[in-house]
């Protein structure tokens, strides 16, 4: 607490030059002893460039307010993580408050600010990852009911969207009961992993009587991507592109075809605006893939590897013609994205939106790395979305590469149009 | 020194559920004011009489004497901030948050007059007012007899587990186990101020390298081990002679210290980050699965350092006391479901939803505990 600011007789500073000056001078010192007499005077001008770069995407932003919740056809940024918490509020009051809280803390980090001082005594008012000013950096953060909030707990059984059931088990999957399910889901993205950090810590701390972790898992995409969902495709950690024949997420059109939950459909009038989201965790079995041929893993896929293109086709972005190709003979007829996608009219009402993330965890005791995507879609029916098309993906020859483990089944909340308003309100209103 | 110091602070009052948002409105902490000017000469304090407003000051104390200086504010024979060594022809700064009322400053040689500080309440600082060393000493007294009684009680304790293991009656070992525990886990904040003797006494097979095969991993779970895996009081010979041996060495430490103030007050949140780390997954006695024994000893220690502060803070923040209240009374209720006899059932009989019920009086808990230090001004 006590401060020794030492001065001279004259009142004059002792001791250390101003920072700016120290640093200037141990980089120059450094130059020095590697023998690298330009590194003082480069390095420097480098730090200043990235830093200009950081502070742009640092205040990137995304909207709160809105119709539909952020996170979902908003930009696809670099880091993510997703976790899903037990909800500890037993009645209707607490489950208002802790809605209430979340809106708050997120339409606070999501346009950033000044964290308020506190007494230094008293432990701070956030973890101070992000400094003394919370910059926005892309963030969404994305809350997501699972249907074990639908029980008795709330009296909304009544209330629970039509299709929204707990996850079960499909023939390839291993699900792991401890990295699945869950009464909530919060989806956190950003430009940087230390902002989703600081944001999920800011909910933590700010929920401690109403949340608990159960599970979490933490994505990531190439550094440098914000990826416009359908505009630019990345590649997954089987080296393919992911996300060519995405929808496009900017299409309004499209996006209330087949993603959000519109005003009068067959569900219950307060998921209007709301979407399905699936979360599955599926391990990459990346040794083995790495020692399969390229042309057996582009059959796998349906796709050339380098390019992206479908099997017979030149560019990334070309049709394939599977009424041309009934037999599989270019395009196996148990490729991943034949199956996935068989491009018929009567298909059309399983098309989703897919929002994937990679993750990379350790090694497993067989000295295998534990690596893979974070399968992530959303879409307005999820019995005619992902249940259909996973159901036709059973037995894809990429099965023998991929164990699903984890995930789970939620319902995103609509979102909050206006000042006044909270998330779920409409769901504890009905 | 540094308790004494710490003693006066300014208590801080939390706005109703401060501990639970992070929206405070902004203390006014950034803006300093200008320093107040003291010189200190041969003869005396120039001035010899300062008022500065109540909250935080600071003071450019000039040594104008021949002799390096130190410079306090006393609250009677108190010493609330100090300065050392300042030497002559300098001028440091000292900060101080200082409550209303009269204080003394030296000036020097010993004989030199003492100044006068008055210190003036202002609009903000008046309503909490401050906790003083006077207000902290009986708790702090109280907490002292606590703790010796508790060691006292572990030795004795110990002496009767390490007896039935000598004499190969394993049941009897087994039942004394946690029992004899309990009174480590009450004090384990004071405890760890030896870490060496901690680690001894009560670490668990995860701190090892080698886990149970370790050669370092000793204490009591070691001889949980042996006792609920291995059946077997032979094995546990050495390890419960080693025991005796910390544990009185325990005692005889603990019995010469002087508890500090942030360290008896902050234990009762220490206690409860253990339960949330350890105890709610059952991961702290999992041989014999005693963690119950160890988890209400874990509260019981913090509830006994709250209820001795309970005082101060009722006054203060009303909310504040009414929530931890709360939140210990739920989960004193969820753990008396499991007692038995004298003591507690198996960790493995509670239910998932009592031990996910307890999540969240525990988690507010740690969080409300966590500003305890803080609210009595204490580092
Ligand atoms: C580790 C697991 C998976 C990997 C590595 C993977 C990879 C890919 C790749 C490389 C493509 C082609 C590029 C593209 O159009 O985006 C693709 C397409 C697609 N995948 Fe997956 N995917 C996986 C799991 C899933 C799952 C679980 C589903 C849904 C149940 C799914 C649904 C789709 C769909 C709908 C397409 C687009 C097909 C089209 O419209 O042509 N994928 N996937």
């Amino acid at each position: 607490m006590t401060k020794r600011n030492d001065t001279g007789p004259d009142g004059e500073r002792l001791g250390a030059p101003p920072p700016a000056c120290a640093s200037r001078r141990s980089l120059l010192k450094l130059g020095a002893a590697t023998g690298m007499a330009s590194l003082g005077a480069v390095a420097p001008i480098a730090a200043r460039a990235a830093e200009t770069d950081d502070t742009k995407t640092a205040h990137q932003s995304q909207p709160f307010f809105g119709v539909h919740q952020s996170g979902i056809v908003t930009p696809e940024p670099a880091a993510a993580t997703m976790v899903a918490f037990d909800v500890l509020a037993q009645n209707r009051p607490d489950m208002e408050r802790l809605l209430r809280t979340l809106t708050e803390r997120i339409s606070f980090l999501m346009v950033g600010g000044p964290v308020p001082a506190r007494d230094p005594l008293l432990p701070a008012a956030d973890s101070g990852l992000l400094g003394p000013v919370v910059v926005p950096d892309n963030l969404t953060v994305t809350v997501a009911l699972g249907a074990s909030m639908f029980d008795g707990r709330f009296g909304l059984a009544h209330l629970k969207p039509k299709h929204l059931v707990r996850m079960s088990q499909f023939p390839n999957d291993a699900l792991d009961d401890r990295i699945c399910h869950g009464d909530m889901l919060i989806q956190f993205c950003a430009n940087r992993e230390e902002t989703v950090i600081h944001a999920l810590r800011d909910i933590i701390k700010n929920t401690p009587d109403l949340l608990t972790v159960r599970w979490k898992i933490d994505g990531f995409l190439p550094a440098d991507t914000v990826r416009e969902l359908g505009k630019e495709t990345v590649r997954n950690l089987l080296g393919f592109k992911d996300g060519t024949a995405n929808l496009a997420a900017s299409d309004d059109e499209l996006m209330n075809r087949h993603v959000w939950v519109q005003p009068g459909a067959d569900e219950p009038a307060w998921t209007a605006g709301g979407s399905y989201q699936v979360v599955r965790i599926i391990r990459n079995l990346v040794e083995h893939w790495d020692r399969t041929p390229l042309n057996e893993q582009q059959q796998i896929f349906g796709r050339y590897k380098m390019n992206g293109a479908p099997l017979g086709e030149k560019h990334e972005h070309d049709v394939p013609d599977y009424a041309d190709d009934p037999k599989g003979l270019r395009i196996p007829l148990t490729a991943h994205i034949r199956r996935a996608n068989p491009r018929t009219p009567e298909t059309q009402s399983s098309l989703i939106l897919r929002r994937p993330y990679n993750f990379s965890k350790g090694a497993s005791s067989n000295g295998q790395l534990d690596m893979g995507l974070i399968f992530v879609c959303f879409q307005s029916n999820l019995a005619a979305g992902f249940l259909t098309v996973q159901d036709r993906l059973n037995g894809e020859a990429l099965e023998e590469y991929i164990k699903p483990i984890g995930g789970g089944y939620f319902f995103v909340l609509p979102g909050v149009p206006k000042l006044d308003r909270f998330l779920g309100d409409t769901l504890l209103s009905a | 020194m540094s308790t004494c110091r710490a003693l006066h602070r300014t208590l801080m009052a939390l706005t109703a559920g401060g501990g639970l948002l992070g929206l405070l409105p902004a203390p006014a902490l950034a803006a300093e004011a200008a320093p107040v000017n003291v010189t200190v000469t041969d003869k005396g304090c120039a001035p010899n009489s300062l008022t500065v407003a109540a909250g935080k000051s600071t003071f450019a104390i000039k040594n104008a004497s021949q002799r390096a200086l130190e410079w306090e504010i006393l609250d009677g024979v108190m010493v609330v901030e100090e300065r050392e060594n300042i030497l002559p022809g300098f001028t440091q700064k000292l900060s101080a948050t200082l409550s209303a009322g009269r204080y003394q400053m030296t000036c020097g040689l010993l004989n030199n007059p003492k100044g006068q500080l008055i210190v003036q309440a202002t609009a903000a600082s008046a309503p909490p007012g401050p906790v003083s060393a006077v207000d902290l000493a009986g708790p702090l007294a109280e907490y002292k007899l606590y703790v010796l009684r508790e060691v006292e009680a572990l030795v004795i304790g110990t002496q009767a587990f390490v007896a039935a293991i000598k004499a190969n009656d394993l049941a009897k070992a087994q039942a004394l186990y946690a029992p004899t525990r309990v009174h480590y886990e009450r004090i384990e904040p004071v405890a760890e101020l030896f870490s060496d003797l901690d680690k001894a006494i009560d670490s668990r097979a995860d701190d090892y390298e080698k886990r149970e095969n370790d050669p370092g991993f000793v204490g009591f779970h070691k001889i949980e081990k042996f006792l609920f895996i291995d059946k077997s009081t032979a094995a546990a010979q050495d390890t419960a002679d080693r025991l005796m041996h910390d544990v009185n060495e325990l005692h005889s430490r603990i019995e010469n210290l002087t508890i500090p103030a942030g360290k008896m007050v902050g234990g009762a949140a220490d206690l409860i980050e253990e339960v949330a780390a350890t105890k709610i997954t059952g991961e702290e006695d999992r041989y014999s699965h005693t963690d119950l024994w160890d988890f209400q000893a874990n509260i019981d220690g913090a509830q006994k350092i709250y209820t001795l502060l309970r005082p101060l803070e009722a006054k203060r923040n009303p909310d504040f006391v009414k929530r931890v209240d709360d939140n210990f009374q739920d989960v004193d209720v969820i753990l008396a479901k499991y007692k038995s006899g004298d003591g507690f059932q198996t960790y493995d009989k509670v239910t998932e939803s009592d031990r996910r019920a307890m999540k969240g009086p525990i988690t507010t808990l740690a969080e409300d505990l966590s500003t305890l230090r803080g609210q009595l001004g204490l580092e």
